[in-house]
């Protein structure tokens, strides 16, 4: 056996290509071994001490002097004298012979003594080939003293080998291995000049057999003293005959450290720090980024490393508004967390930028049109306040009428139409099976409801066909802006006649229907929606038609305003009475009051009631009110007056008696317009009605 | 729509109907979430979140995610899928 070997190792040394060697290492052989007894693996022990002198120049063995008995462990102490002690003739002849007169010379002690220590394996190693070895190893480490000196001067490869088929079974860190930082610091620190480092070190890493692949064993604390790399390179200098070899090319050399320091790539809180920027110097990839000093993302929840940075495009308020988060969650104590810092900061940085690459886009309001606008939005919001445009009047909640319902917890909530059940949250209680066929009223013959809910589906796909419309008219009126000249007119045109097309379209819908025009989009929230956002576009007349609409029907779309969706009605309906004149305005106050089945009572009553209805009301009054006070002619059609004053009689006796709603709005000229009319007693009446209604004290007397 | 929610607060619901309430820190295509300074919301019966501060939640597992209610622009939304079904059809 120990021919083949010896023959195996001419081979190697020959190659001088260690993943070859390393085969020698393989389970297989230790297998092998085991079968053949204690005496065969001491021979193979042989001829790995063998080649490993070989390669680097073990000749030192020689001296051997000291044979001092260890207790297993391996436990080096400074050597009195400097290192290589053997001339360095032998060493060049072992390069090329099969070397067996120094394979003679040197592994003479480690036979002589081997017997020694066969019995002081401890049991424990038996179970692997490599620990039986590697008990015997290092015993036979410590008798040897040219190893000694070995270790004192040059930590190298080699001596891994050893040391870690010795120690077995003590789970630490490989971080923590003085020797293993050694090494590093060996190789210069510079992961890309492989060359350079590998004429310093004396023992080319060909050798280190047993290391390929990840590093599997940790390695005794005690083994290495930690060195300096000038100390290291100084110390290996002398050693340099060995120069004379063939070196390993880079990248070989780059695989075997490459793979050993993979798992130091992560530097743990438990390292002392002053070895990070060392071993930061190993990369296993060109691209990947360098380790940063710890970081840990936890311990600042909000600290969005990844959007604050270079990689991400934020919206610049979505950047305020997280930095202000940002600072004001800072205060809080920061903990630590131990498994924070597994990736660095710039890997995740490089991570996040091939994301956001694949997120990038040439037209941001067309593929993300909700983010943009939604901050576009707010910034205009706080624009606006800054500016202080708003009148201090009008309250803010103008655009928020809705009244927030007691939340009461349903856990099967089912819509009319809607398929199945609706979601409500399920962790109180347990989701019940979705019944398939949900309960339906018996009230209607099925064929009406079907029907009606047709027709409701056919709105509501007309509606939606319209928003898309909408939707080109709007951007369209935002590219005006930057439109110049010819372009602008041209898209002027486009704009009104898509206007024109939704505003027939809404008209015309069905003239069997019941209700007329408009109706039945009106009826629907999302229709209603629509049409606010129409408004802005019509043109005065069809705006008033719409408004007719609105008025004439008010007491049914009260009624069928189940989701109080009509608000949102209310400011372009404001906007288009503020340019009524006075006739318009009284024929608009007498669609109000005059119904077909209702009492100009009943539907003042009913306005009174509803929110919509008395803030339409109120805008129709103060409109009047400012018509009337601001001086200019009115030309009032005849009996106008007469309608007007009767309406004030007729809105005050309502207002002071019924309970009145918060309106949307509560224009402050209608006191003054009450004064005009009627007595003191009823305006302080008025007053105090409309002002327990509202909450404020907002009017002036 | 989800990137203007990075940084607030989000109740999630998975599933296996454990709730867990966390300011949201990332989301993906495919919808996985990424949560900070979590906490489940309901009654604690599930302790073994007790250390956990942050987690990541594949999307999958997800039942609903509960939004802020003032946070998010309804109507902009709907007009947002309007604006994509749009796109989709051309």
């Amino acid at each position: 056996m120990s021919d083949s070997e010896q023959g195996q190792e001419t081979e190697d040394v020959s190659q001088r290509q260690w993943p070859e060697n390393g085969e020698q290492w393989s389970d297989g052989e230790d297998e092998a071994d085991m079968d053949c007894g204690l005496q065969a693996m001491a021979e193979e022990d042989e001829e790995i001490d063998l080649h490993n002198d070989e390669t680097f120049g073990m000749d030192l063995d020689a001296n051997e002097t000291t044979g001092e008995p260890r207790n297993g462990l391996l436990q080096f102490k400074e050597p009195p004298s400097p290192p290589p002690l053997c001339p360095p003739s032998p060493i060049p002849t072992s390069v090329s012979k099969p070397a067996a007169p120094p394979s003679s010379h040197c592994t003479s002690p480690p036979h002589r003594q081997r017997p020694h220590f066969l019995p002081q394996v401890p049991p424990g190693q038996r179970g692997r080939g490599r620990g039986k070895r590697g008990g015997l190893r290092g015993d036979q480490m410590f008798e040897d003293p040219a190893v000694m000196r070995i270790v004192e001067g040059r930590p190298s490869l080699k001596w891994m080998a050893r040391s870690y088929r010795k120690t077995r079974g003590i789970p630490r860190s490989i971080l923590q291995d003085n020797a293993i930082v050694c090494v590093i610091d060996g190789h210069g620190g510079r992961g890309h000049h492989m060359t350079s480092n590998f004429l310093g070190l004396p023992y080319p890493v060909s050798s280190f057999r047993g290391r390929r692949g990840a590093p599997r064993g940790p390695y005794n604390k005690r083994v290495f003293t930690p060195r300096g790399p000038s100390q290291m390179h100084t110390s290996m200098m002398p050693g340099s005959p060995i120069l004379s070899r063939q070196p390993l090319t880079p990248r070989q050399h780059y695989n075997q450290t490459g793979a050993f320091p993979f798992p130091l790539s992560r530097p743990c809180p438990s390292t002392p720090q002053s070895l990070n920027p060392k071993m930061m110097q190993l990369r296993f990839g060109t691209n990947s980024p360098r380790p940063s000093p710890v970081y840990s993302p936890s311990s600042n929840p909000v600290q969005h490393l990844r959007y604050p940075g270079p990689v991400t495009q934020l919206h610049p308020q979505h950047k305020r508004l997280l930095s202000q988060k940002k600072h004001a969650s800072q205060r809080k104590p920061q903990g630590w967390d131990p498994y924070c810092n597994l990736m660095t900061a710039k890997e995740k940085e490089w991570i996040t930028r091939l994301q956001m690459i694949q997120l990038q886009t040439v037209s941001p309001y067309l593929e993300d049109y909700y983010y943009q606008e939604y901050y576009r939005r707010i910034e205009a919001k706080l624009a606006e306040e800054e500016l202080g445009i708003r009148s201090k009047r009008e309250p803010p909640k103008l655009t928020t009428p809705y009244i927030t319902k007691t939340d009461s917890y349903t856990p099967v909530v089912h819509i009319e139409g809607s398929l199945g059940q609706v979601a409500v949250s399920t962790c109180y209680s347990p989701r019940r099976a979705i019944s398939a066929v949900h309960a339906v009223q018996a009230q209607a013959p099925l064929e009406e409801q079907k029907d009606t809910r047709q027709q409701r589906l056919e709105v509501l796909s007309k509606i939606e066909k319209l928003f898309i419309v909408l939707l080109e008219v709007e951007e369209a009126e935002r590219m005006k802006a930057t439109a110049v000249g010819e372009a602008e007119s041209r898209l002027k045109e486009k704009t009104q006649r898509k206007v024109e097309n939704i505003y027939s379209q809404l008209k015309h819908h069905d003239p069997s229907d019941s209700g007329g025009e408009f109706l039945p989009f009106l009826l629907v929230s999302k229709g209603k929606r629509l049409v606010a956002r129409l408004l802005l576009f019509l043109d005065r007349e069809s705006a008033l038609n719409i408004l007719h609409v609105v008025t004439s029907n008010l007491p049914t779309l009260m009624s069928r305003d189940t989701d109080e969706s009509l608000p949102v009605l209310y400011p372009p309906l404001r906007t288009v009475i503020g340019g009524l004149t006075f006739s318009q305005l009284i024929g608009v106050l007498k669609d109000l009051t005059t119904s077909e089945s209702l009492t100009t009572y009943e539907c003042l009553t009913l306005a009174c009631q509803n929110k919509f209805g008395l803030s339409l009301l109120y805008a129709l009054l103060s409109q009047g009110e400012r018509l009337l006070s601001s001086g200019v002619p009115l030309e009032p059609s005849i009996g106008d007056f007469e309608a007007w004053t009767d309406t004030i009689f007729q809105v005050a006796g309502q207002l002071s008696q019924c309970s009145l709603v918060e309106p949307l709005l509560l224009p402050s000229n209608l006191l003054t317009l009450f004064c005009r009319y009627l007595d003191k007693r009823t305006v302080h009446q008025l007053k105090s009605n409309m002002e327990s209604a509202t909450g404020f004290l907002a009017l002036m007397s | 729509m989800w990137l203007s929610l990075v940084g607030k607060d989000v109740v999630v619901e998975l599933k296996n109907d454990l709730s867990i309430c966390g300011t949201l820190h990332s989301v993906d295509q495919y919808l996985n979430i990424k949560l900070t300074d979590i906490s489940v919301t309901d009654p604690e019966k599930y302790p073994h979140m007790l250390s956990v501060k942050n987690c990541f939640i594949r999307g999958s597992v997800v039942r609903y995610v509960q939004l802020p209610a003032d946070e998010v622009d309804t109507q902009l939304l709907q007009d947002a899928a309007r604006k994509e079904a749009m796109q989709q059809k051309q």
